[in-house]
């Protein structure tokens, strides 16, 4: 490899932040796809997958993907809880990839819950 | 592409792989491709995450869950549980010592709370084998910053300004150092890494260079451009493959970057590195031996000034500095010297990373600020000393260092305060002991180190650790001299004074630092032949017998129960015992308190054998003949007292031919045995046989004989006298109100009952204060007295509690309710009669000086308890009588001097509980014999002082040849009678092992006495000149 520049220096450095923010960022947000048994037959794998493309597309560096057990509404599955900083945490179920794409859009980074996808809000954290 | 959601930050730092990591990573991709999580999860092989006693480890990002202890084995589960279905594992996760649920977060772990890092500032959150990794934390900005916008000097100013001195261990300022450097007119120059880490117990250079090897890099570079070097050496010890490795990588990867060869980022300045690998001498440490090792020469010290910064390499002016110091020189050229030296002491800048090992429960790698206490790495950062033991002392700074003891415990450490205790900073290792750490054995295993170390190059360093080694090696032997401290000493700081580099001039220190705070113990390794941690092989044959009082060689005992030569180990037995009955059934075990067999599992059960023993021969109707020992003095000798020391003394000195009387103030013999020990512990009829024995030996014990004054004893005609009375006085709660009806004195309660006499009523509710067996025995005979609710109440917790483990089982399985962590406050009572006690919970505080915690109190938590009768058991005093004509003390403990015994009066010794109040019966005899020999040597007019002789076993009995491994490690559990049959009378509980039993339990011993045994013969051969 022929050496850098101080620019390309800078460059890598900047690319290379943001391939570690898992470890070190301070996060905003919160998807909790729930993969219980339940949830994983419904194709809750799908869901994260999902989640994870609109968040690299993104580029956001603030928003957690993580997993949890089964929310106790198998017949619901798939099923995903957002908590946003300073909001309540807010449920949506019977997920597909095509709903994942709105509820990121509009509630992850618009802030507005997608009122025809949610059980309701204000429940228990399911995380 | 899709983002990744999860980080597994597993540690790959030389510890973890030692435990396995490697193994586990690869399980992990195994798995983690088994579920087609590859594009999910992403693993980060890091350096050491710094908490070493918890791995192989890994932390999950972004949650920063901690899990530690991982097995292969559990890696299937984990992946599937935690990162397929989001549940985290809680027993992986990190539970602290004393609480029950686990830490799950990294951040909430006590170990890493007080931390602060600047180093260490990557550990565990970049590969050390990616740069980009080390870029995205910063890397390589102090490099740009410095190359792009500052002048050398520039760089110098800044980091002198910040304070920063080296970390090597000396602490010389860094800024300073370079500066010389730069101000020498001659070229080239160079700039040395020093990781050639010795130092028994430090690694955190080690897991600065396997955990961010760059940060060095990026130091190096920045002193190269500061002094003016184009380039310069790694030196690190050929012994740490896996760092070398790490950094060849790192050298790479920044050649490839352009951060290191020519011209970097255009600047002009060039600088490259090379590794030289030592190959492992402590003395390559040392600066010149260093630069002479680089130089291909025999790595010896030369004579400074010049220092290495005016004449260093091939001649060159040279900078040498440690792994840690040119760690931190990024970090301030980033944040300024402001900063920096905002953080730590007045003279100590910055923080320090020290590798915390030993004793201690959190063992690992830590970096705290300068300033920070003792205290709060002990017991905070490393959550204290494991089984509860005393903390003693730290040894900081490896083998030129000294120890810190306990009591220093408060003292902020930085460079000076280090150098004032005796200690200095050294690189950083901890080394933290407990009680069972011998001071000596400790600056010998030292010594032995530097001796071994040291280049040759002074006769007062190569000759005199030697030296100081010889004499170390026989006090530890049992055979130190009068004389050896003070030579010690003298030796040692003229190997200070006259050794020309660092390991010679701080060799001595752990010689020295222990000798000036644990003198007492070198004197008792000289004077008295006694180890006081019980460590010192050459002093202590086998545990057992050094711990035991009475020094009953218990090995030889054992093995002679297990071939089933019962009579022969009483034989043993009695050598040192007259009573082996009543041992057998109240003695405190002393002898089981450091038996090695607990190291994997329980200690022999060596009270109950020598009881077997007992039982045997009453069944087998042997008991040894006693015809009245000749009598070969006319004087006569008084006892007064007829308790254990009492019986013990008179035997002792009738069997060395005196005429002894012993003067019993209470109606029967044997003191407290007869008087406070219930008969369910020890009946009646069992200890009258072995008063018989005594008096059988020609001891006459005269009953209902109180002495009011020595004087009558001398007019008599008397030529001494021993005082062995017991604590027959019950020390009040000095608690307000405690002066009415109900509360009752457990020890005249004990008598009464013992003596047959009427008892008063306790009622249903009797509360009992106290944690001693004093407590235990008054709570049994309280429900044996028909109490129904009797409840004792300690102000530790039960590990605390000094009463026999087997004596609080017991009383538990009777239905005795114990309460822990409450304190008495006030007693409540309604016209002179007890209603109840006020306490107050407490907690245990932190530990003092001495390492045990208090007790304190917690406020506000006052309860009232209902009691119809309370017995406070706290302590005893004597019963001394006024003008009894001898000077006592508070509790009228008799003065004595401890090395003749005698009383301030010629001719009156003391001994036993009278001189130390409430001990234990074996404790008692044990000083009732010396008494015994000092009281003859008083009568045939020689030098009235106590003799000390290495404890050497008393008969040769060769270990039994096991056909196969005894597989046992627990010790058989001793029949007792079953509760609901044994808590209403006073029969004997415990029914003692049968033959089977006891056999196979005497074969458990480890019988640890023979290769002292053997070692000890040896050296007398040697010594005789027969050839081994």
């Amino acid at each position: 490899m022929p050496k850098l520049t101080l620019d390309e220096l800078r460059k890598k450095r900047e690319e290379a932040r943001k391939s570690i923010y898992l470890r070190e960022g301070e996060f905003k947000g919160k998807i909790i796809v729930h993969m219980g048994t339940c949830g994983i037959a419904a194709g809750a794998r799908s869901i994260v997958s999902a989640f994870l493309e609109e968040l690299e597309k993104s580029g956001a560096k603030d928003i957690m993907v993580t997993t949890s057990g089964c929310a106790g509404l198998c017949s619901k599955e798939p099923m995903v809880t957002i908590e946003m900083l300073d909001s309540p945490p807010v449920k949506y179920v019977e997920l597909t990839p095509e709903k994942v794409k709105k509820i990121f859009r509009e509630h992850i980074l618009g802030g507005t819950t997608v009122a025809e996808y949610a059980l309701g809000i204000g429940s228990e954290s399911g995380g | 592409m899709a983002a990744r959601r999860i980080e597994l930050m597993l540690c790959t730092g030389t510890g973890c792989v030692a435990g396995g990591s490697f193994r586990i990573k690869k399980a992990l991709e195994e798995e983690i491709a088994r579920h087609g999580l590859q594009s999910e999860v992403s693993l980060v092989p890091t350096g050491c995450n710094g908490f070493c006693g918890q791995g192989p480890l890994m932390v999950v990002e972004p949650e920063g869950i901690f899990y530690g202890w991982l097995r292969p084995e559990e890696v299937p589960f984990l992946v599937e549980e935690h990162f397929l279905k989001g549940r985290p594992i809680k027993k992986l996760m990190f539970v602290p010592r004393e609480r029950k649920e686990p830490v799950p977060l990294l951040r909430d772990i006590p170990f890493f709370k007080k931390q602060k890092l600047i180093v260490l500032r990557n550990k565990g959150l970049i590969d050390p084998e990616r740069i980009d990794d080390y870029l995205a934390r910063d890397g390589y900005v102090a490099l740009e910053k410095v190359l792009t916008s500052m002048r050398p000097e520039e760089v110098n100013e800044e980091i002198r300004r910040s304070g920063l001195r080296g970390r090597g261990g000396a602490g010389f300022p860094t800024g300073l150092k370079w500066s010389v450097c730069r101000n020498e007119p001659r070229t080239p120059k160079y700039v040395i890494c020093n990781c050639d880490e010795g130092d028994p117990g430090a690694y955190m250079d080690r897991s600065v260079f396997e955990s961010d090897p760059h940060s060095v890099i990026e130091g190096q570079t920045i002193a190269a451009y500061a002094i003016g070097a184009s380039r310069g050496f790694i030196y690190v010890r050929t012994e740490y493959p896996l760092a070398i490795k790490r950094m060849r990588i790192a050298l790479q990867q920044a050649r490839e970057y352009g951060l290191l060869g020519e011209n970097i980022f255009g600047s002009g300045f060039s600088f490259d590195l090379e590794i030289r690998e030592g190959s492992g001498a402590f003395v390559c440490g040392e600066e010149t031996s260093l630069i002479h090792s680089i130089e291909g020469k025999s790595p010896e010290p030369r004579q400074r000034p010049p220092f290495p910064a005016q004449v260093g390499l091939w001649g060159c002016p040279t900078v040498i500095n440690n792994v840690e110091t040119l760690a931190n020189v990024p970090v301030i050229i980033n944040r300024g010297a402001d900063w920096f030296s905002g953080i730590g002491t007045e003279t100590s800048k910055g923080t320090k990373i020290f590798s915390l090992v030993g004793k201690i429960n959190n063992t690992g790698l830590i970096e705290v600020p300068m300033g920070i206490r003792l205290r709060e790495i002990i017991y905070e950062i490393g959550d204290g000393i494991p089984g509860n033991k005393k903390f003693k002392a730290v040894q900081t700074g490896g083998p030129s260092g000294g120890c810190i003891p306990a009591s220093l415990m408060d003292l902020p450490i930085d460079y000076e305060s280090l150098i004032q205790a005796g200690s200095m900073m050294g690189s950083g290792g901890m080394i933290v002991m407990d009680e069972d750490t011998c001071m000596v054995d400790v600056s010998k295993f030292y010594l032995q180190f530097t001796n071994d170390e040291s280049c040759g190059k002074c006769t007062t360093c190569r000759d005199g650790s030697a030296a100081l080694l010889e004499v170390l090696t026989r006090i530890t032997n049992g055979d130190g001299r009068e004389g050896d401290i003070e030579f010690l000493e003298e030796l040692g700081m003229a190997i200070k004074d006259a050794s020309m580099c660092g390991l010679g001039t701080t060799l001595p220190n752990p010689v020295l630092s222990t000798i000036r705070y644990f003198r007492d113990e070198y004197e008792a390794h000289i004077r008295q032949k006694r180890c006081p941690a019980v460590v010192c092989r050459g002093i202590i044959s086998s545990p057992c017998q050094y711990m035991c009082p009475l020094h009953t060689d218990v090995p030889a005992y054992l093995t002679l129960i297990a071939t089933g030569r019962f009579k022969e180990a009483l034989e043993v037995v009695r050598r040192t015992n007259p009573l082996p009955i009543i041992c057998g059934r109240v003695c405190m075990a002393h002898c089981t308190l450091k038996c090695r067999s607990k190291e994997s599992g329980e200690a022999i059960a060596i009270r109950e054998l020598k009881r077997f023993l007992t039982d045997w021969e009453l069944e087998s109707g042997q008991l040894p003949e006693i015809s009245p020992f000749p009598r070969r003095y006319d004087e006569k000798v008084a006892i007064i007292g007829s308790g254990p020391a009492g019986l013990t003394a008179g035997y002792s000195l009738a069997e060395k031919g005196y005429e002894v009387t012993v003067f019993e103030k209470y109606p029967v013999a044997g003191g407290m045995l007869a008087l406070a020990i219930p008969d369910y512990r020890l009946p009646k009829k069992l200890l009258q046989i072995e008063i018989d024995v005594i008096r059988q030996a020609g001891v006459h014990i005269k009953t209902n004989s109180p002495i009011e004054n020595i004087d009558a004893l001398f007019d008599q005609g008397y030529k001494a006298v021993l005082i062995a009375v017991g604590a027959h006085k019950n020390r009040k709660l000095e608690i307000p109100g405690e002066d009415v009806e109900g509360v009752i004195d457990p020890i005249t309660l004990l008598r009464k009952v013992n003596l047959g006499e009427e008892v008063p009523s306790l009622g249903n509710r009797v509360g009992i204060i106290g944690g001693g067996n004093t407590a235990i025995d008054a709570a049994r005979t309280a429900l044996r007295l028909g109490s129904k609710e009797v409840t004792i109440f300690y102000r530790r917790t039960r590990s605390e509690m000094p009463a026999i483990p087997e004596e609080i089982e017991a009383a538990l399985e009777e239905g005795v309710r114990i309460e822990f962590l409450v304190a008495p406050e006030r007693v409540i009572s309604e016209a002179g009669k007890l209603k109840g006690v006020e306490f107050v919970r407490t907690k245990l505080g932190e530990p003092d000086a001495s390492g045990r915690k208090r007790p304190i109190q917690i406020e506000g938590s006052e309860f009232v308890v209902e009691l119809d009768s309370l017995l406070p058991a706290v302590s005893q005093d004597t019963e001394i009588p006024p003008g009894f004509g001898v000077e006592v003390s508070k509790g009228k403990a008799v003065k004595v001097s401890n090395e003749t015994l005698m009383t301030s009066r010629d001719g009156v010794f003391a001994c036993g509980d009278a001189v130390t109040l409430p001990t234990d019966v074996t404790t008692a005899m044990a000083e009732a014999r010396n008494a015994a020999e000092l009281i003859h040597k008083y009568l045939r007019g020689e030098k009235v002082e106590r003799e000390y002789k290495l404890i050497e076993p008393s008969i040769r009995v060769e270990p039994i040849e096991l056909e196969a491994e005894v597989s046992e490690t627990t010790r058989p559990i001793m029949p007792r009678v079953p509760p609901e049959q044994r808590r209403n009378n006073f029969d004997e509980v415990e029914l003692g092992y049968s033959r089977e039993v006891a056999m196979k339990e005497a074969r458990r011993c480890l019988r640890c006495d023979w290769e002292v045994q053997e070692m000890r013969e040896k050296a007398r051969e040697r010594e005789i000149g027969v050839e081994a």
